[in-house]
């Protein structure tokens, strides 16, 4: 047990204005205790716990003080000031683990063990679980808290119910900021020539993001060509003459440094992934068609970058780029987001990070080689016209697994049913004739049907009758035994109450059993007291079914007892078993009963 | 079958794909010989004929080594002589089943050791289907199509997973099996595939009375199904056969991702390939630690 | 003249009309015993099967034992079906209603179960009758030879080829489709319209009605004629059979049938035979068997304009019954529905609904498939220039006023009220008009007041 009590100084206000006052907050798993430092001061608060409802308490890094705000029953609340945040967490989370079972049994003290700490989140989890499920928490009530299971076996085999729960939040990945890094605007200190750039891994993971060629060449470069200062420095003088839009010394520049050029030419990672790009648009779309009818194909909308107007020689062309390339390669990386968790503290690790999602990401989009009959069936797709084809819909039922009750029903009438043919597998019936004899005497029927004609006449008149009346017989004792309705099981005949304790014990046997056969083999003493535990738990549903059977009236009892018979059958195999490993442990291992390696 | 009611014939017009169970080795031991077996269906095939000239009859054998279609009331006009004797489709019938007999027998290789074998009803079961599919493609109006499987030989478990996919593709087409089981035991695979696909299986208790039996029972037509109580098991025989060793078993392992059925613990999932570790003692000796410290 | 609403009544329907001596004739026929069978609602079928063996009654308890809970309707039709046509035998023992095959029909149909139905003849071998007709070109004779039948029917002038029956007979078909005043042209009647606007089977069965009717006046068994027409409906369609094997009766009557597109007449070297139609085959299929649905040919848009994708000249007059054609092109027939055309129809007595209806059975597959298959416009505009001829309804009917007081109106309007008689009252005034039926009671009612 974490803690069966929490004491924590804290100041008691009754309004929140209340200064309040300083004391010590004691909590059992009973009740509150408040007790003021000056016995003199009113204020002094002892309730019990089950007259608390909620919970309420500020937040972490919000500019209000640590408070916790317990409501109880009559609406009425008490606030308590701690001196910090984790004196209130501690609070909060026994409040909240003594309000969950205060849920169920205030009175009975939990059976818990010390490696249940729990964060309060998943306190939170199962608190609200149980409280949707009446079900589950009867269940709950009757095994975790008579000590027949701990809270961590039960949840053990609810494991995704929990996951179910908490995936219903959302985490949100952080995403690259919108703004552009064209923005990182060189700081200048104007006496010098000197333009400083200031680069952080943030900005780092951006370039290499929207830059493909750059970060190619980031990786074939650094370490071994270059030091990362001068890769970084050759690419913001390549930026730097974009920005100029000087082409003619950017063509100039690059013809004399080729890792320079690198930067100020066209990146063809991305020229080639854009044609890829326009592939997988809609075949029928004739985008040559478009051409032409706006002014989205003249470089630039006609706006220029920094407001310098240049012409731009076409020789240079290769070192031109465009302002609506990089808008839209942008909104393009944003909008993919990000896709690294890498801490940003090392480039080189997050070069290689992006590396590696991007080969991911490029091996899912492209298999194979396949892509113009990809494109042949696509345009086939497209061009489909629907007024010239039928419909190619076949009915088709859905599949589905119809109520499981129904399986138990059939199941239990099975069980029932006295003749072996459901039971044993395939009997071996000799027949000593050779393959060619069998043959020969079903070639042969078929001669004598062939020369004798079909028998006349086919039954006689009083089989006929016979099967006829049976038949009959069977199909209105059907009727009586289930009912008009197909859907109506014999559940519903049986009184609410007895209907509901049925099902009720359903439900725990096949807790106690799932628990059960999912211990063995038992390798540690632990699930040796564990499988006893069980074991007593499910002796004592015996005499319970034997209760259920003696309440209901006459009539119902035959359907009933036909219905705790499963039960029993279940129930007495698992037992069964127990004894049965019981005896060989203690014929292996007399020496240690406990039969743990 | 609400998704295209328009295909369907308003009434009673229906298709009928019966699976003859003709595996020698059950014939032979038989209480019902196969020529009064034959003169039972026949007149019961007969009768579904004479119900509506849409009706149409698919007979598809299940041998033992194989199985094919033998008769199929749409294509085997009724050129044959007729003697008086019997219907028309039945010589034609007669003459097919006893040409794959022939064809069947001549497939077996090895004396079966001392058992009564399966039948390849998976086989059949599986053709049937195809054919369906075939009629529901084909032209504007087609009937409503039900199998029938008249079925004597005993389950052959290592069946089980065809079996199983073609009960499942039968009711995804909302195709009813109904099955009529003459063997002395009740057959696991002809209960869940009714039980499945919504129909009928009985099991007569007077196999004199087959015919009655049928005509009674299976000659129900599925418009008129809505209206008739017809017999219902009293309980069904749902166990699995493991894919490992093909057994009937109670209780077993399933894989837990792809739903396979094992009798023995395995370290991997022979059919989807997962590995299953040793999950359960190891989370016990992990936990195992933790769990000391309350007992110490 | 017999002013008698056509119905498409059943070849069964007239089989249950016989009388019961005639009926168990009738049975003695396997093949009637099928025909029959096959005739009957699917429980009424599924009765019948269980009962095939059965040679004690059975209690109508056991039968309803079977039955879910919303299929005692369709029992009790079933049930009607089989006693109506005594295939049911009704035997009330202690009580309890107990039902029992007609034994006749019994032995019958066991015999057919078992041996297979044998027809009287065979068809004839490959080597005499060398090439038959492929099955497409037998259904277009058929087709052709019905078509021509009906254009002679209406309009004896526009068939290009008249068949062989004699004009008293087509007269009798005419009688009560046609109707012919005086020297003028004949004209359609009411049913006449109604008659064209059917599909094929009902037609072919209001002929074969009439022409059976029509025989047993000239002393031909009814039985026998339907016993040969049923008999005829169970011979493969595209078989050859030889005319040899026919009575006198049925070779006359197989030349009438020729006519009607029923079989299809061949001469050989030596021999002649007949070959069934699929029409023939019908015969025997209930009516309201959606098998015998026809491939649709009309096209309407929402303009009133009609296509007609047929070549038939059929076609053509009936869509002129209440249409105006426009053009006529080898394989299609343009028209209008005009206001003017509809008023020339219902003036004739064709309904909206029947125009409707027409319309929407005979719809061109392509538009058979959209829902609804006539426009909507085109629809509600052919049902409300119906109702403007109805706008004015007469009723014969009886004005009162001066009622000595004001109880006295009110109990003669309640009267009048209660037997559904009040056209009009004017409280104030103290006057009513009642309807002409109730004017004797009326009267009787005041006079007792006056007492």
């Amino acid at each position: 047990m974490a803690s069966a009590h929490v004491t924590k100084r804290a100041k008691y206000k009754t309004t929140i204005k209340d200064p309040g006052t300083p004391g010590t907050l004691r909590m059992t798993f009973e009740k509150i205790l408040f007790v003021p430092h000056n016995p003199k001061s009113a204020g002094k608060l002892d309730v019990e716990f089950r007259y608390i409802k909620g919970q309420k308490h500020t937040k972490e890094g919000s500019n209000k003080p640590p408070w916790l705000n317990l409501t109880n029953n009559q609406n009425g609340s008490f606030i308590f000031e701690f001196e910090n945040y984790s004196d209130l967490q501690e609070c909060r989370d026994f409040v909240g683990k003594v309000l969950a079972k205060g849920g169920e049994v205030s009175e009975k003290p939990t059976v818990a063990y010390p490696d249940e700490q729990l964060s309060a989140t998943e306190m939170e989890l199962r608190i609200k679980l149980l409280q949707e499920d009446s079900e589950l928490q009867k269940l709950h009530k009757q095994f975790v808290l008579s000590g027949v299971l701990t809270e961590t076996e039960f949840w053990a085999t609810r494991k995704k119910l929990l996951d179910r729960e908490a995936s219903k939040k959302t985490k949100q990945r952080l995403g690259f900021k919108s703004a552009m890094i064209s923005d990182i605007k060189p700081s200048t200190d104007g006496r010098t020539n000197k333009v400083t750039f200031n680069l952080t891994p943030e900005v780092i993971l951006q370039i290499f993001a929207e830059k493909p060629a750059v970060h190619r060449a980031f990786l074939s470069y650094v370490p071994n060509k270059m030091s990362e200062r001068t890769f970084w420095t050759k690419y913001f003088r390549a930026e730097y003459l974009h920005s100029t839009k000087n082409s003619i010394a950017a063509a100039a520049e690059g013809a004399e440094d080729e890792e320079l050029a690198v930067f100020l030419k066209q990146d063809d990672i991305l020229a080639s992934e854009a044609r890829k790009k326009i592939r997988r648009v809609d075949p029928t779309l004739d985008m040559e068609a478009d051409e032409g009818d706006d002014y989205t194909h003249l470089p630039d909308h006609g706006i220029f970058r920094e407001g310098n107007k240049e012409m731009t020689e076409s020789q240079n062309e290769l070192y031109k780029r465009s302002l609506s390339q990089d808008i839209n390669r942008h909104a393009a990386v944003v909008l993919e987001g990000r896709a690294v968790d890498v801490e940003l503290e090392d480039t080189k690790a997050v070069a290689e990070a992006l590396a590696q999602s991007k080969q991911k990401s490029s091996n899912k989009g492209e298999s194979g080689g396949d892509t113009s009959r990809e494109r042949l069936d696509r345009l086939s797709r497209m061009t489909e016209i629907e007024d010239l084809q039928g419909p190619n819909t076949l009915p088709l039922a859905p599949l589905c697994i119809k109520d499981p009750r129904d399986y138990f029903d059939s199941q239990q009438a099975n069980a029932l049913r006295t003749s072996g043919d459901a039971l044993g597998g395939i009997e071996q019936i000799k027949c000593g004739l050779s393959t060619q004899e069998v043959y020969g005497s079903l070639r042969e029927s078929i001669s004598l049907i062939k020369a004798m004609g079909l028998k006349e006449p086919i039954v006689k008149p009083e089989v006929a009758h016979q099967v006829f009346d049976a038949l009959t017989n069977s199909i209105s004792n059907t009727k009586y035994h289930i009912g008009k309705n197909p859907q109506e099981s014999i559940l519903d005949r049986l009184p609410r109450k007895t209907k509901e304790e049925l099902l009720h014990h359903w439900t725990s046997i096949l807790e106690l059993l799932k628990h059960f056969w999912a211990s063995y083999p038992i390798t540690t003493a632990y699930l040796y007291a564990k499988v006893n535990r069980l074991k007593d738990a499910m002796s004592n549903i015996y005499p319970q079914l034997e209760e259920i059977k003696g309440s209901v009236p006459s009539e119902l009892r035959h359907q009933v007892s036909l219905l705790v018979r499963p039960m029993h059958q279940a129930l007495d195999a698992a037992i069964q078993h127990y004894e049965a490993s019981m005896q060989k442990r203690s014929a292996q291992s007399g020496e240690r009963p406990n039969g743990y390696v | 079958m609400a998704s295209a009611p328009s295909k369907l014939y308003a009434d009673d017009v229906s298709v009928v794909v019966v699976l003859l169970d003709t595996n020698p080795f059950f014939w032979s031991s038989s209480s019902l010989s196969f020529s009064q077996f034959l003169s039972h269906v026949l007149a019961f095939l007969n009768a579904i004929l004479t119900l509506n000239q849409l009706n149409q009859v698919v007979v598809i054998a299940t041998g033992y080594n194989s199985c094919d279609y033998v008769f199929d009331s749409s294509s085997d006009l009724n050129r044959s002589f007729e003697n008086g004797r019997m219907p028309v489709m039945c010589s034609s019938l007669l003459q097919k089943l006893e040409e794959f007999l022939i064809k069947d027998e001549q497939l077996s290789k090895e004396e079966p050791e001392g058992k009564i074998k399966s039948s390849l009803f998976s086989g059949s079961l599986s053709m049937a289907l195809c054919y369906i599919q075939r009629v529901f493609r084909s032209g504007a109006l087609h009937p409503h199509p039900r199998i029938l499987c008249l079925q004597g030989s005993p389950d052959g478990p290592e069946q089980y997973v065809a079996i199983m996919n073609a009960i499942f593709s039968a009711q995804r087409s909302s195709v009813p099996i109904d099955s009529c089981f003459i063997g002395s035991q009740n057959s696991a695979f002809l209960q869940q595939a009714s039980y499945i696909t919504g129909g009928v299986h009985h099991k007569p208790q007077n196999l004199d009375g087959l015919f009655q039996y049928l005509m009674t029972i299976f000659a129900t037509d599925l418009h008129s199904r809505s209206f008739i109580h017809l017999p219902k098991p009293v309980g069904v025989d749902f166990r699995a056969s493991c894919f490992c060793h093909k057994n009937t078993i109670d209780m077993g392992y399933i894989c837990s991702v792809c739903l396979s059925i094992f009798c023995k613990h395995h370290k991997k999932c022979s059919t989807c390939g997962s590995v299953f570790g040793q999950a359960q003692t190891e989370a016990a000796s992990a936990s195992d630690k933790k769990r000391k410290t309350p007992e110490t | 003249m017999p002013q008698v609403k056509i119905i498409a009544k059943n070849f069964m329907d007239m089989v249950a009309s016989l009388p019961a001596i005639k009926l168990d004739l009738l049975y003695r026929n396997q093949f009637i015993c099928e025909a029959i069978l096959r005739s009957l609602p699917p429980l009424a079928k599924k009765y019948v099967l269980q009962m095939l063996y059965i040679d004690i009654p059975i209690t109508s308890k056991s039968l309803q034992e079977w039955l879910l809970a919303d299929g005692s309707s369709k029992h009790k039709v079933a049930i009607d079906r089989l006693i109506q046509l005594r295939v049911f035998e009704v035997i009330d023992r202690k009580k309890e209603t107990t039902y029992k095959l007609n034994s006749t029909f019994q032995t019958n149909l066991r015999k057919h179960m078992i041996s297979g139905g044998i027809l009287p003849r065979e068809p004839m071998p490959q080597s005499v009758t060398a090439r038959l007709p492929t099955s497409e070109e037998l259904d277009a004779y058929a087709h052709e030879q019905w078509e021509c039948f009906l254009l002679q029917l209406i309009s004896s002038g526009q068939a290009e080829k008249s068949t062989s029956f004699s004009s008293s007979m087509m007269r009798i078909f005419q009688r009560g489709l046609l109707r012919q005043r005086d020297k003028e042209a004949p004209r359609l009647t009411e049913s006449g319209f109604q008659f064209l606007l059917m599909d094929t089977n009902a037609q072919l069965w209001y002929i074969i009605r009439e022409y059976i009717s029509n025989s047993e006046e000239q002393g031909v068994d009814q039985a026998d004629l339907i016993a040969f027409l049923l008999e005829l409906s169970f011979h493969t369609p595209g078989e050859a059979y030889s005319l040899d094997t026919l009575t006198d009766d049925q070779t006359t009557m197989i030349k009438d049938l020729a006519d009607l597109g029923l079989v299809k007449l061949q001469k050989g070297r030596k021999e002649s035979w007949f070959i069934p139609t699929k029409l023939a085959t019908n015969l025997s299929v209930s009516l309201t068997d959606s098998s015998s649905r026809k491939q649709g040919f009309v096209v309407v848009e929402t303009n009133f304009r009609m296509y007609a994708y047929s070549s038939s000249k059929l076609h053509c007059e009936i869509l002129r019954l209440f249409a105006r054609v426009e053009y006529q092109l080898p394989n299609l027939i343009v028209g209008a529905i005009t206001k003017e055309s509809l008023y020339n129809a219902f003036e004739n007595g064709i309904t909206a609904e029947q125009i409707v209806t027409f319309l929407q059975q005979n719809a061109h597959p392509r538009v058979a498939e959209k829902i609804p298959s006539v426009p909507e416009n085109v629809t509600d505009q052919i049902r409300l220039w119906e109702t403007d001829l109805n706008r004015v309804e007469m009723t014969p009917a009886h004005f009162y006023d001066e009622f000595p007081s004001r109880d006295v109106f009110e109990a003669a309007s309640d009267f009048a009220r209660m037997h559904n008689g009040l056209l009009w009252e004017d409280a104030k005034k103290m006057r009513m008009v009642v309807k002409a039926e109730i004017h004797m009671l009326m009267r009787e009612h005041l006079r007792g007041q006056n007492k």
